[in-house]
C-alpha cells in the first residue's frame, strides 16, 4: 500500500567534524541503507547525524560540545532531502559561544523549534531499554519527542512551561537565601504555568488514546503473541487543576526550593496484560515492547503528518536469532515504508537477507569515520 | 601587539575595554585620535568625563537626566496623569522618537528574571507605586517586551497596582517569543501606543 505522496528521503549527507567524521560525503538509497562495521567505527554517529538534522540535537549526546570531533570545536552537517517532491537543503552549523544555526534552503531559521516535525524521524537504539527500566524523565522525553514532531502548539507550550518553571525554581532558591517570601510573584508564576500545563495535559491524554490501539496491533504482530500491552498516562493533573496543586504544595516547594508538582512530573506506566511491565516481563518481552512502542511512534507520526518518517535502527538485531531477524526485516519493509537506515556489526547478515528478499538497498562498510569505497 | 609607546599602549588598552571594541579597532581609534587637533580630542574626553560625573537618574521616573528632575517630567506640556512603564532608558528614547506620546515615563531598570538574579526588589517598582499613590494618575501603559519574563513583570505590576483606581493598558500583544521594543520600527511603536488595549482583555485570552 505504498502511497507516493507520503515520500521523504535523504539523498545526500555531508559531515564535517561530526564526532569521528572529519569530512565525508554519503549518497543514500531512498529505501534501505545498511551500514556495517565493528563497534566504534562510526555507524551510530552516522545515524545520529541524520537524527540531528531532523531534531536540531543529538540523540546520544546531550551537550553539543561533545559532538565535535576530538580536538576541533565546531561541526557542520549538510543534508539534501527529497520531501513531497521538493528538494530541501538543510544545514546545521554549531560553533562554541555562538548560537546554533539551522538553514533551510539557505534561509537561517529564527527559532530552531520551527524545524521540529519538518523531517520526522524515529531512532531505535539498544540503550532505549532504559525507557522501561529507568526514571520517568526518559518516558516524558518519548511523549514530548512524539508530540513535538506532530504539534507545533504543543512544542511552544512545552518551551513556555519549561521557561516559567526554571524562573519559578530560580525564584524559590532566591527567596530561600533572602528569607523573604514574596507570595505575589509565586502566584504569578503559578498562573503562567497553568495555561501551558493544561494544554500539555490534554494533548498527552488525547495522544495516548490514539496511540494505544496502534501500539497493541504492532506489538502483537512483531511478538506473534496475543498479549495486550498498554501505555497509561499518570498525571497529578488528572482530577485537579495545576493552580490548586501548586497552591497546596507551596510550603513544600519553598522548603525544597523547587517545584514539586506539575506536568514535568508526569509519568507513563507500561503494562503487559495489565501488569507493570518492569516487574513482570521477560527480557524478550521487554525487547518486543520497546521495538513496538517505537514502531507505533513511527505510525503515529506518519498518520499525523502524512509523511513517512525516517527510521534509524541502531544495532537492534544484536543477539537475535537469524529467523527472528529475518521476520523483523520482512515486517519492517512491508509495513514501514519510510527510508530506513540500519547499522549492524555483522558485515553480511542484513545485506544478505535483503538480497535474498530481492529488496534494493545500499550497503556500505564503515571504517574509522570513512565509508569504504 | 608590540608598542613603541607606553602612552599609545595605555590608550589602546583603555579603548578596548569598551563593549564590541577589539584590540585592532582600539588601535585604529587611537591612531585616529593622535592625528586630530588637540582641542578636539580634549573636548572629546571632557564630554565623556562630564557625562559620567554629572549625569543623574530622574528622581521621578529614573530616566537619565542632567538635573534632579528630567526634561520630560519637568515639561509642563507633558500629561502627568499618563505614565508609560518601560524596561530601560533606550525604550524611552525609542518611544520619544515616534513623537506619538505626550505622557510621562517610568523606567524599571530591567524585567523580573530570577534566573539572572533579578527579583522584583531589584527593580524600580516601589517608585512607581508611590508615584501612583501620591499623584493623580489615571492610566498606566505597560510597554514591556512581549517575552515570558515581560509577561511576568506585567502581571506582577498589575497585581501591585490593583488597589488603585487606575486604568492599566498594554501595548504587548500577548507573549510572542523574541522581539524587543527597541527594534520595533517607529511607526509600529507609535501606532501600538495609540492603539493600546486594556490589560484585562489580554489576560483573559
Ligand atoms: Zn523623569
Amino acid at each position: 500500500m505504498e502511497n507516493a505522496c507520503l515520500s521523504m528521503w535523504l539523498n545526500q549527507l555531508i559531515l564535517t567534524n561530526y564526532k569521528n567524521y572529519k569530512w565525508e560525503e554519503f549518497n543514500f538509497d531512498p529505501v534501505i541503507n545498511c551500514f556495517t562495521g565493528l563497534n566504534g567505527m562510526g555507524k551510530t554517529n552516522l545515524l545520529d547525524a541524520i537524527y540531528y538534522l531532523s531534531m536540531t540535537k543529538s540523540y546520544i549526546s546531550t551537550n553539543d560540545s561533545l559532538v565535535s570531533r576530538f580536538n576541533t570545536d565546531y561541526f557542520r552537517l549538510e543534508g539534501h532531502y527529497s520531501r513531497l517532491e521538493q528538494h530541501e537543503k538543510i544545514v546545521a552549523k554549531v560553533q562554541p559561544n555562538k548560537a546554533k544555526v539551522f538553514e533551510v534552503n539557505l534561509n537561517p531559521l529564527n527559532k530552531l523549534s520551527e524545524h521540529i516535525g519538518f523531517l520526522p524521524v524515529v531512532f531505535i537504539a539498544p540503550d532505549d531499554i532504559s525507557i522501561i527500566m529507568e526514571g520517568s524523565e526518559l518516558r516524558r522525553k518519548f511523549l514530548d519527542n512524539t508530540l513535538a514532531q506532530t504539534n507545533t502548539t504543543y512544542l511552544s507550550h512545552l518551551l513556555h512551561y519549561n521557561r516559567v518553571l526554571h524562573q519559578r525554581n530560580a525564584y524559590l532558591k532566591q527567596i530561600a537565601n533572602e528569607k523573604n517570601t514574596d507570595a505575589i510573584l509565586l502566584d504569578i508564576y503559578d498562573e503562567q504555568l497553568e495555561k501551558p500545563a493544561t494544554y500539555i495535559y490534554h494533548a498527552r491524554t488525547e495522544f495516548l488514546k490514539l496511540f494505544n490501539p496502534v501500539f497493541n496491533e504492532i506489538y502483537q504482530k512483531i511478538s506473534n503473541e496475543k498479549e495486550t500491552v498498554g501505555v497509561e498516562y499518570q498525571s497529578k493533573l488528572d482530577g485537579d487543576s495545576l493552580l490548586n496543586l501548586l497552591s497546596l504544595n507551596k510550603k513544600r516547594d519553598v522548603f525544597l526550593q523547587r517545584t514539586s508538582v506539575g506536568i514535568h512530573k508526569d509519568d507513563l506506566l507500561f503494562t503487559l496484560e495489565e501488569n507493570p511491565l518492569k516487574k513482570y516481563a521477560s527480557q524478550g518481552q521487554r525487547k518486543s515492547f520497546l521495538l513496538a512502542i517505537k514502531l507505533a511512534q513511527f505510525t503515529y507520526l506518519k498518520n499525523c503528518l502524512g509523511i513517512n518518517p525516517i527510521l534509524l535502527l541502531d544495532d537492534i538485531f544484536d543477539k537475535l536469532d537469524p529467523f527472528r531477524v529475518q521476520s523483523l526485516i520482512n515486517h519492517l519493509i512491508t509495513n514501514f515504508k519510510g527510508q530506513i537506515f540500519i547499522s549492524d556489526t555483522h558485515n553480511h547478515r542484513i545485506p544478505g537477507m535483503l538480497t535474498d528478499l530481492g529488496v534494493s538497498h545500499l550497503h556500505k562498510e564503515i571504517i574509522d569515520g570513512k565509508w569504504k569505497k | 601587539m608590540n608598542f613603541s609607546s607606553k602612552l599609545l599602549e595605555n590608550a589602546v588598552k583603555a579603548l578596548s575595554t569598551l563593549p564590541g571594541i577589539g584590540k585592532k579597532t582600539a588601535l585604529r581609534l587611537a591612531l585616529h585620535l593622535i592625528n586630530q587637533p588637540e582641542d578636539q580630542v580634549e573636548s572629546f574626553s571632557r564630554a565623556i568625563v562630564s557625562m559620567k560625573k554629572d549625569i543623574k537618574h530622574c528622581q521621578v521616573c529614573c530616566n537619565l537626566s542632567d538635573d534632579i528632575i528630567c526634561s520630560i517630567c519637568s515639561d509642563p506640556s507633558r500629561v502627568k496623569k499618563l505614565i508609560c512603564v518601560v524596561e530601560s532608558v533606550r525604550d524611552v528614547m525609542a518611544i520619544e522618537d515616534t513623537n506619538q506620546f505626550r505622557g510621562t515615563y517610568h523606567v524599571l531598570g530591567g524585567i523580573i528574571s530570577p534566573l539572572e538574579g533579578i527579583g522584583p526588589s531589584a527593580l524600580n517598582i516601589d517608585g512607581l507605586i508611590s508615584r501612583v499613590a501620591n499623584n493623580e494618575v489615571e492610566e498606566i501603559i505597560m510597554a514591556i517586551s512581549p517575552t515570558i519574563e515581560g509577561e511576568t513583570t506585567l502581571f506582577y505590576l498589575s497585581k501591585q497596582l490593583q488597589s488603585f483606581q487606575i486604568k492599566i493598558s498594554t501595548i504587548a500583544r500577548g507573549v510572542a517569543f523574541g522581539g524587543e521594543l527597541e527594534y520595533a520600527d517607529e511607526l509600529t511603536l507609535g501606532r501600538s501606543i495609540i492603539s493600546r488595549v486594556p490589560y484585562s482583555s489580554i489576560s483573559e485570552d
